[in-house]
């Protein structure tokens, strides 16, 4: 029955061939995953992305997944995954594990040379390009109240909050996110990595994690110090928040609150153990992939080269003001002068990369923060980061 | 047993039509005139072979180990990419096993009713009967056989749609189907009880998770029922009281509750009594420093079984409005010229009567409540999270938590061993409560 099959399905290949002779243009149908946000924005590149490519009839479907949902989603059933699809750089090692990522090797020497190195190292696992840089806007800096505090106060943690609590406002961080909390982790010199055997090894209960900890311990019980959403900060900003930590996709809403004194600038240093230090960073990028089960593997490569060249990165920044990745394309002056991506750019420079950081990081680090939130003192804090520590290397 | 029986008696004492289907399906029926019907069976049988043969018995063999071929990767120079030879998939071969399994039981089935028929007609044929053609095998249907005709739909849709995904589930349970063994690029493999050992006793980790989130589960559980329960039944008495005047405006009013979908409750609840939310802010200005209803553990779980009250309570009111009108007036006024006061004709009669009558009501809530998703998720989301468990919070039921193992780490064995060990103590619960309820004890005294 086999060699029946094989023999039937040999001569329909010949015919296949023999029919490509007449050049007739195929259909290639592929499904695109991107944010609600990004919809119209990716429909328009899709759209000149059919414009320019006439040799096959591209049937291409878009759909809604988040980058922050997109590993969750291609991994529920990764073969009825979008052929492309868009996804925070922290997923990339879960993505690659479950060989759900087609390896990048078409035009791999200009994408590397087109993109930042730090995208493309948080594209690249085990010495392999996976991903399509997209954005490097994924990351956290400091915006303030110029009214408030000035360029001088925001280098210090401690001196904006003395500040702000002499002026009754509040200095916001989420401390309960792994994401933002790990700032002073790294800060402190703390590790983030992977093992030889895959899993995460953590250092952040060592001597300087403990003091990064207490250094939390002190700003969380501080009178000035503010917790919670997003909605808090771009609500409060302004009347009752003098500074507040945050990413791009807050800017605008955030600019529109303190209209002439908007600001940011980096992260500032915190105390550590008498010494300060300088607040680190998660850099994050967004990228694109392609499914490893894709059954048109070459027309998926060439839409997500597309979806990422210097030209929609440009676009990216234009509609939806996304710091680009493109090396050429962060260095127009457009993209200069906006305040919250050179924020972030000067940030970036004290930031490290979230590749290395795998799904079990995120619950531990966040109960951690919580129980600083909720001043919840019954352990130590060096008790508090071997528990965190053991649970995250787990 | 006596199944097999049977099939080796009609054997000997079929004769060779008889015989012959035993091998070829349906021979009893086309030999014997029932052509249609014959090469159904025919059709069935030669339709099963090329199945089992060509997908089935493969998917069989790998049922075993699960799968041993990863993928593979060829470089293809023209097209500078790596073409992906996809390997064995761990999910699909346990789930198209244990779809083969249950064609190989239908088949049974059919094989059964096969020898069932040819030896039936041989019988009628003997006594000098008339056999059953086509037309008037379908008439029957829709009369001597007409709980095949209204059955078969349904049966094959619960088989499809419930059990095989049913048994599925249940299997990975005893597999390594976790973050680090997805498909398609990684196997996974059997491993026996290793999961329950880990929840139980292996991990301290998972076991100390286990046992705390149980707990709450149950102490949730008992609070959520019996506190509805009860100021339900209370609210529904003083409305129902002599002498209220308005009965059908207060019951209108806690019923408007019901009449916002759940969830849009309980997230308009979770905003407001966040940290920063409308609450806290209030309080802010008469002078009373932030409550934190939801990030403190004590305080959120009060929260979670006060917002709980305030969702379900009207509910409870409408199901208790009625039996309490069934109670006996008389019964009431010999207890007020005994002397009783209001709380005792509460316990005393109220009461007894209530649970008598609302005892299966109450385990399917009480099995409900453990089972709450909703009010856990949407109100608190588990939280606040606690170092001293795994991926899980202080509110977190085990089946918030078996979702978040679902949902955020991939972890679908130890999920799936939870699920059962959920369906475990709700049976379990619910038979031991219902067999010595009075509902069933003293069923027939029930006036």
């Amino acid at each position: 029955m086999r060699k029946i099959l094989a023999i039937i399905l040999t001569l329909a290949m010949f015919g296949a061939v023999l029919a490509g002779c007449k050049k007739e243009p195929e259909t290639i149908t592929l499904k695109v995953w991107g944010s609600q946000e990004d919809q119209a924005m990716l429909q328009e590149m899709i759209d000149a992305f059919k414009t320019a490519h006439t040799d096959a009839n591209y049937v291409i479907t878009l759909g809604v997944v988040s980058e922050a949902d997109a590993k969750t989603k291609v991994l529920e059933d990764p073969a009825a995954a979008a052929d492309v699809f868009q996804f925070a750089n922290d997923q990339i090692v879960d993505l690659v594990n479950a060989g759900a990522l087609y390896e990048v090797t078409r035009n791999k020497a200009d994408i590397i040379a087109a993109n930042m190195e730090g995208s493309i190292e948080a594209s690249t696992v085990n010495d392999k390009l996976y991903a399509y840089p997209s954005t490097a806007d994924n990351g956290y800096f400091m915006y303030y109240d110029k009214s408030v505090l000035s360029a001088e106060d925001v280098k210090s943690l401690d001196t904006m909050l003395t500040v702000a609590d002499a002026a009754g406002k509040k200095v916001f961080m989420d401390v309960s996110n792994g994401w933002y909390i790990a700032s002073f982790f790294l800060g402190a010199g703390g590790k983030l990595t992977v093992g030889e055997d895959g899993k995460q090894v953590c250092d952040f209960n060592n001597a300087n994690g403990a003091k990064a900890g207490e250094a939390i311990k002190a700003f969380t019980a501080h009178n000035a110090f503010l917790t919670g959403e997003d909605a808090v900060l771009t609500g409060g900003i302004g009347t009752t928040i003098a500074a507040g930590v945050s990413g791009t996709w807050n800017a605008e809403a955030i600019s529109e609150k303190l209209g002439e004194n908007y600001a940011a600038t980096k992260l500032p240093e915190f105390n550590m153990g008498g010494t300060q230090a300088q607040m680190s960073s998660f850099a994050g990028f967004k990228l694109v992939g392609v499914s490893s089960q894709t059954q048109a593997p070459v027309a998926a490569m060439e839409l997500a080269e597309w979806l990422t060249n210097e030209e929609n990165q440009i676009k990216r920044f234009e509609t939806r003001q996304m710091g680009p990745a493109n090396i050429n394309a962060a260095n127009s002056e457009e993209v200069k002068a906006n305040v919250a991506l050179a924020a972030l750019a000067e940030q970036n420079q004290h930031a490290v990369s979230q590749k290395e950081v795998l799904g079990g990081y995120w619950v531990p680090a966040e109960a951690f923060g919580t129980a600083m939130e909720a001043k919840d003192y019954s352990k130590t804090i060096q008790e508090m980061l071997d528990e965190m520590v053991a649970q995250i290397q787990g | 047993m006596r199944f097999i029986k049977n099939y080796f008696m009609t054997f000997a004492a079929g004769d060779i039509i008889t015989k012959i289907s035993y091998l070829i399906m349906g021979a009893g029926c086309f030999l014997r005139g029932q052509i249609i019907k014959g090469l159904l069976f025919l059709f069935l049988q030669a339709s099963f072979i090329v199945y089992l043969f060509n997908f089935g018995l493969g998917q069989l063999k790998l049922l075993p180990t699960l799968g041993t071929a990863t993928r593979v990767e060829v470089w293809n120079e023209e097209l500078q990419i790596y073409e992906y030879v996809q390997g064995d998939n761990s999910m699909l071969i346990l789930l198209f096993s244990v779809m083969t399994i249950i064609i190989i039981l239908a088949f049974l089935v059919i094989y059964h009713l096969n020898i069932k028929t040819a030896y039936n007609n041989q019988l009628t044929k003997e006594r000098g009967g008339k056999l059953n053609n086509m037309i008037r095998d379908i008439r029957s249907l829709f009369d001597s056989n007409l709980h095949v005709t209204f059955l078969t739909l349904p049966t094959i849709g619960v088989v499809t749609f419930t059990i095989l995904p049913l048994i599925f589930m249940i299997l990975i349970a005893f597999t390594n189907y976790d973050q680090s063994h997805q498909p398609p690029g990684n196997l996974f493999t059997w491993v026996g009880l290793e999961n329950f050992r880990n929840i139980f006793w292996n991990d301290p980790l998972q076991a100390r998770t286990f046992v705390g989130i149980l707990q709450w589960t149950l102490i949730w559980a008992f609070f959520a029922t019996f506190s509805n329960y009860i100021l339900g039944m209370i609210l529904a008495l003083m409305i129902n009281k002599k002498g209220i005047r308005l009965k059908k405006l207060w019951r209108t009013i806690f019923v408007m509750t019901i009449a916002v979908p759940q969830f849009v409750s309980l997230m308009l609840m979770s905003r407001l009594l966040a940290d920063q939310g409308a609450m806290n802010v209030l309080l802010g200005y008469l002078g009373i420093g932030p409550i934190q209803f939801l990030t403190n553990a004590l305080y959120a779980r009060i929260t979670v079984i006060v917002v709980n009250i305030w969702v379900g309570v009207p509910y409870t009111m409408l199901i208790t409005s009625g039996i309490l009108m069934n109670i006996p007036a008389d019964l009431y006024e010999s207890a007020r010229i005994d002397g009783a006061n209001p709380v005792k004709t509460f316990t005393r009669i109220t009461l007894p009567y209530m649970l008598f009558v609302t005892t299966p009501y109450l385990i399917t809530q009480f099995v409900g409540n453990i089972n709450n998703f909703n009010v856990i998720y949407l109100l608190t989301g588990g939280g606040p999270l606690s170092l001293d468990y795994y991926q899980a919070g202080k509110t977190d039921l085990l089946v918030t938590w078996l979702y978040k193992l679902t949902v955020n780490n991939q972890d679908y064995n130890l999920a799936s061993a939870i699920g059962i060990i959920i369906f475990a103590i709700s049976a379990a619960m619910s038979l031991i409560v219902y067999n010595m309820s009075s509902s069933t004890k003293k069923e027939e005294t029930f006036q």
